[in-house]
């Protein structure tokens, strides 16, 4: 009964799927037919732009896009919160998202019935969760300095977001912040950049140099993301999450008593002294994560961390892949598929790093022929 | 000797020692308050001169009723009546000493004349096998230790550093550029089985890509993974070997194969001497350093002590030098641990019920003891495992240390417990105290202070859930066991170090200097790198030890002359120590080469101690074993000297291959299918019924794309969805007017409402071209479809006369739902 997908494809079909790949929902007969009139143009990005103008879009598709990464179970049933909230904002106002670790910036609900945003709980979100609410007018940019009290050195984009505090920073040892910002941001987990060759000088005391006796398992897999991991993770020695008042801790100056957690376990191991971090990764086999030359691959804080992960072409690909598999509902699986992901890395890096252009360039890559 | 002879000589020890220790006004260091009580008959009996001095009434305590007549040791058949040296006689204990004196080494006890004629088997009371004799040697080395202990002043001891010997950096093999042989030998192999994950274009890639497409990149990537040297300890052989890690077969039989390859490969390659352009120092195997260790352990009150440093056989020796010496039977699955230490996967270690009594009869007295332990639990998953008990199985005990999950857990039997020790003092699951690394754990009980647990010198504030009491129930009969309890079902696994037993409870004081005084070996090696400062005797110096059976810890280099006036005159750069082993530099755990210093005094260079390069320690891979590893450093720039390594650009991996093709369409998911169908029907999410029911079916939605994912549950959270949105359409005369105008006769009979095709194409025309839009080829055949919903109009209306009267709303609401709960929406 259904009709084939991909053959004989006309710039309707093509258009219809545009819009159902981005905004989730089928298009009215009236942008249908612009959209059609976009594609049959050799316009196929216009009509997603089109297709974009859609709520549910923003609504619908970016929440979902995005809510994963706000939480270690990488659920999608996870309410609205300001690391989503701040990820469609970016994207509805093609904010350049390469700042999306960086930034100093949080979208924060507005309209009747929506509670101000609170650095304590979740009820601004929440309330428009409740509504229904339009995401796409709904959403208003402002400072994290401003809602959450913290300074601008100590903003780090959605790092240092509310839900990502929760998150992330909840106990432990702020190693799960980095581990799922690699995760989530530049697609690898920790196997995937584990290099033993790296200098082990910054791992801290808590991890094992002999886990149950047998060191061969630091020699040959700890020390691998450690020793990447660790010193990166410094630039989060003054964040915490504090339970007892639902929100970010942030303490210039003074490292988080959970850096020196377990510090008996190798005392002869690195004690973390300020929120320096320096990357090792940008020699060794990680070097092909594509670092930004312009930058000094070390530095103090979240933020300039931010920059270092974001600024990556590894982190430009991550986004752009995970735009490709949202929209194409696959991975790139051949050389026409990388070739059209080169390419739209490219184009995300040099046009100022606008999302909406990935997902549209996306939606007219798998139209359908 | 019974319990009052037992209790006198332990009074007399105790008033001994606090004698000796006003007479010597010392303080600190090792054991100075207390000697340590001893099984063995004190010189009631002695009748010759007094001892002359606090030395030698140490000596008589601590030393001299071991080797006198009647002692352990049973030197005095000969060294206390006929043959010279008579540090055994019987006459004149001060005669004696001064016999013993001379063959004491007061800076370094292990290098002992006495000692080290033990060590080479000379009359061992223990036997003749290397075992035995070792813990003759160690046993005679505390008995020396504890008499100088009673005596020492201002603490730990001074360690004399000694020049090594000079050795050159040895040859060995060295990874050529050209990736040729890896490729015709190793290669074909780790192709053929590794590349399922170790392969950049594997969907279960794991790195390293040592089977990579790309010959150049697997080359690059196995180098740390191959001993050229010795090719059976590489990596990719012992991963199959020892680990059974993804054997394509037989394990054994891969081992061998992987390591037939690696060997191929090294004999093409020819020995070279280290490259001559490092910047190296000399060189120098573990054993080529000065001891470091021992003296520094509180043990005025031990009264067990297993170090473990037979490293054979299937005796653990008690090597306190109290008497009787519980040693250790091990059985089962126990083995012997590089640098002093047992491994325990099944079993146990288990002394006599005899000489267990040992404990029973010297705690009882004082009320009071420690259970110490370095060990390192082999996980955090074992709960009632048994680490060092005191008990006759699991529900009779005197004492037990012992491991539940993340928690170390202390009985202990007194007039407050029961006989099993209960209540149990555990550390707070939530501490997480107790980790799968090694540990040191110390476990004291006095009737005043009660039960306290510490780990790694840090007491973990666990209050003890019983009140103080007597120890008078202890029962003598039990065994002092190892890893289980004597009934077998308490297995604890993992390695054990040391163990030790007082019959004090240590302070906190006392706890930390044991902890700080570490366990095993640990050698100064002094690496010359005369030749870069072009000063004599400049060394830099690291404390090495081995960790465990696999590995090395490096700690603390500092820069220093032997020369204890020297100072530099002008600053001596130093930057990327590495450290290398068997003529390489050892590819991994290179915690130094980030190191850029000087040394000057301006930095901190003492004349006589030195500057401290880095306070940081790594873990070297072992390779051949401690008495052939041979190590040396070499250095980016050290004085004038300098050759910086710069790493190789990494190759980028060729483009993985193309994957099979994949569906290019999949099914909407929960919030889509939510939003499509409020587009469709016009209700907003947000309306109650459907809100309600959108919250209750929303997990049973897809939540991938997949196709193949998509179950029958799935559909029917779906229709529950779909008619939902649809009620709430029909329900609501504004929305349906909306969609189907207002020509449709909801009010009709049923019978009559749809029984013509206009009728019907007034409800799926507008139903449709929202749903499916017009003109769309990609969507379902339109005839198809309403084929399906007259089908489904026609089967609801035929209720004859005995329809609802709300009949006609009911099969719109179907015909609805059935359209917008159905691929038509589900699809994109």
């Amino acid at each position: 009964m259904l009709a084939s997908a991909t053959a004989g494809a006309g710039p309707r079909e093509q258009a219809r799927r545009i819009h159902e790949r981005l905004a989730g929902v089928p298009p009215s007969e009236a942008v249908l037919t612009d959209m059609q009139a976009d594609v049959a143009g050799n316009s196929a990005t216009d009509a997603a732009y089109t297709a974009m103008e859609n709520s549910n879009f923003y609504s619908v598709t970016l929440k979902n896009f995005a809510a994963p990464w706000t939480n270690e179970e990488q659920s999608v049933f996870v309410p609205l919160n300001d690391y989503t909230a701040t990820v469609i904002g970016m994207v509805r106002d093609d904010v350049p998202f390469n700042t999306l670790l960086s930034a100093n910036l949080v979208y924060v609900g507005t309209g009747a019935g929506v509670p101000a945003y609170s650095p304590t709980n979740n009820d601004n979100y929440q309330a428009l969760e409740d509504q229904s609410a339009d995401l796409k007018t709904r959403l208003s940019p402002t400072t994290q300095t401003a809602v959450s009290g913290l300074p601008d050195s100590g903003t780090a984009g959605v790092l240092t977001t509310r839900a990502a505090a929760e998150a992330f920073f909840v106990a432990g040892t702020n190693r799960a912040m980095f581990r799922f910002t690699m995760l989530n941001h530049l697609c690898r987990d920790m196997e995937q950049v584990l290099d033993t060759s790296r200098a082990p000088d910054r791992i801290r005391q808590d991890v094992s140099r002999s886990p149950g006796g047998d060191s061969r398992i630091f020699l040959n897999n700890c020390v691998g993301c450690h020793s990447g991991m660790d010193p990166l993770t410094q630039a989060f020695a003054y964040y915490t999450w504090d339970a007892t008042q639902g929100r970010i801790q942030y303490t210039p100056g003074v490292v988080q008593p959970k850096y020196f957690n377990n510090d008996t376990t190798f005392p002869y191991g690195y004690r973390t002294p300020d929120d320096h971090w320096t990357n090792y990764w940008r020699a060794g086999q990680n070097a092909l994560l594509g670092w930004d030359t312009q930058l000094p691959g070390a530095g103090t804080g979240a933020k300039s961390m931010g920059q270092e992960l974001a600024n990556s072409t590894a982190f430009a690909r991550c986004q752009v892949e995970k735009v490709f598999r949202n929209v194409c509902l696959r991975s790139p699986v051949n050389g026409a598929d990388r070739t059209q992901i080169d390419s739209m890395v490219g184009s995300f890096r040099s046009g100022g790093y606008r999302l909406k252009q990935v997902f549209a360039e996306s939606a007219a890559y798998c139209m359908g022929d | 000797m019974n319990m009052q002879s037992r209790l006198k000589a332990l009074l007399q020890a105790s008033s001994l020692a606090i004698v000796a220790s006003v007479l010597a006004a010392c303080g600190g260091g090792a054991g100075t308050e207390r000697l340590p009580p001893n099984d063995v008959d004190p010189p009631a009996t002695y009748t010759g001169p007094p001892p002359q001095t606090a030395d030698i009434q140490n000596f008589m305590n601590a030393f001299w009723p071991n080797v006198r007549n009647g002692g352990v040791a049973r030197c005095a058949g000969c060294h206390g009546t006929t043959q010279n040296p008579m540090f055994a006689r019987e006459d004149d204990v001060n005669l004696a000493w001064a016999a013993a004196d001379q063959l004491v080494n007061r800076t370094d006890p292990g290098s002992s004349l006495i000692v080290q004629k033990m060590a080479e088997g000379h009359n061992c009371w223990l036997g003749s096998n290397n075992a035995a004799i070792q813990a003759c040697a160690t046993t005679l080395q505390t008995w020396v230790e504890n008499w100088i202990a009673g005596t020492a002043s201002g603490g730990t001891k001074t360690i004399q550093l000694i020049a090594p010997p000079n050795k050159d950096v040895g040859q060995s093999r060295n990874f050529p550029d050209d990736s040729a042989g890896f490729a015709a030998t190793v290669y074909p192999l780790v192709t053929e089985y590794c590349a399922g994950c170790h392969n950049s274009s594997s969907a279960t890639q794991q790195s390293p890509f040592f089977a990579d497409d790309d010959v150049e990149s697997a080359y690059a990537a196995v180098k740390t993974k191959i001993n050229l040297d010795s090719p059976e300890s590489s990596r990719l052989v012992l991963r199959l070997r020892d680990e059974f890690h993804n054997c394509w077969d037989n394990c054994p039989a891969n081992a061998q194969e992987m390591e037939d390859a690696i060997r191929a490969y090294a004999q093409q390659i020819p020995v070279t001497a280290v490259d001559p352009a490092l910047v190296i120092s000399k060189a120098l195997t573990m054993y080529d350093g000065t001891v470091a260790s021992g003296g520094s352990r509180y043990e005025a009150g031990q009264i067990a002590l297993w170090e473990f440093k037979e490293g054979s056989g299937t005796t653990a020796f008690d090597t306190s030098g109290v008497q009787p010496a519980i040693n250790l039977t091990l059985s089962g699955d126990i083995a012997w641990v590089g640098g002093w230490g047992i491994n325990i996967r099944s079993g146990r270690a288990q002394g006599s019920t005899t000489t267990s009594k040992k404990l029973h009869d010297l705690i009882t007295p004082t009320g009071q003891y420690s259970i110490e332990a370095w060990a390192a639990p082999a996980n955090v998953n074992q709960e009632e495992a048994r680490i060092v008990t005191y008990s006759a199985g699991s529900t009779q005990r005197n004492f037990t240390l012992g491991q539940t999950l993340y928690s170390y857990d202390f009985f202990n039997r007194s007039s407050t417990s029961d006989e099993n020790g209960a209540p149990l003092l555990q550390t707070l699951d939530e501490d997480e105290d107790a980790q799968a690394t090694l540990q040191h754990v110390v476990m004291t009980y006095d009737p005043v202070a009660g039960r306290r647990i510490y780990v790694n010198g840090v007491y973990t504030e666990d209050p003890d859930p019983a009140a103080g009491g007597t120890l008078g129930d202890w029962d003598d009969t039990f065994a002092l066991v190892l890893g289980n309890e004597p009934s077998g079902d308490g297995q604890w696994q993992g390695v054990l170090r040391l163990a030790a037993v007082h019959n004090r409870a240590l302070t906190p004081e006392q706890v930390m200097q044991n902890y700080d005084a570490g366990v095993g070996e640990k050698f100064f090696l002094l690496f010359d790198v005369s030749a870069h400062t072009g000063t004599p005797q400049t060394y830099v110096l690291f404390e090495v030890s081995q960790f465990d059976s696999y590995s090395y810890l490096f700690n603390r280099p500092t820069f220093v002359s032997l020369d204890p006036d020297w100072t530099p005159s002008t600053p001596i750069p130093v930057r990327g120590l590495r450290i290398g082993a068997n003529g390489v530099v050892v590819p991994i755990s290179q915690a130094y080469r980030n190191l850029d210093t000087a040394v000057s005094v301006a930095n901190g260079y003492v004349a006589g101690t030195g500057q401290v390069l880095s306070s940081l320690g790594t873990v070297m891979p072992l390779e051949k074993g401690p008495d052939q590893d041979e190590f040396f450093l070499t250095f980016d720039v050290f004085g004038s000297d300098t050759n910086v390594v710069t790493e190789p650009a990494p190759l980028t991996p060729p483009p993985p291959p193309d994957g099979d093709p994949v569906s290019d369409i999949g099914v909407k998911t929960f919030d889509e299918i939510n939003a499509t169908m409020a587009t469709i029907t016009g209700v907003s999410p947000s309306q109650p019924a459907v809100k309600a029911t959108f919250a209750l079916v929303r997990q049973q939605l897809p939540a991938v794309v997949d196709m193949n994912a998509l179950l029958a549950s799935h559909q029917v959270g779906i229709a529950q969805l779909a008619i939902e949105y649809c009620n709430a359409l029909v329900e609501d005369n504004t929305l349906r007017t909306s969609l189907w105008g207002g020509t449709f006769n909801f009010g009709a009979p049923a019978s009559t409402a749809f029984d013509t095709g206009p009728e019907r194409d007034q409800i799926f025309v507008p139903l449709l071209t929202k749903a499916m839009g017009t003109g769309v080829a990609s969507q379902p055949d339109e005839a198809a479809v309403r084929f399906e919903l007259d089908n489904l109009t026609t089967d609801l209306a035929s209720c004859g006369g005995s329809c609802a009267t709300d009949r006609t709303e009911t099969i719109v609401k179907a015909a609805c739902a059935a359209t917008i709960g159905s691929a038509v929406t589900l699809v994109q």
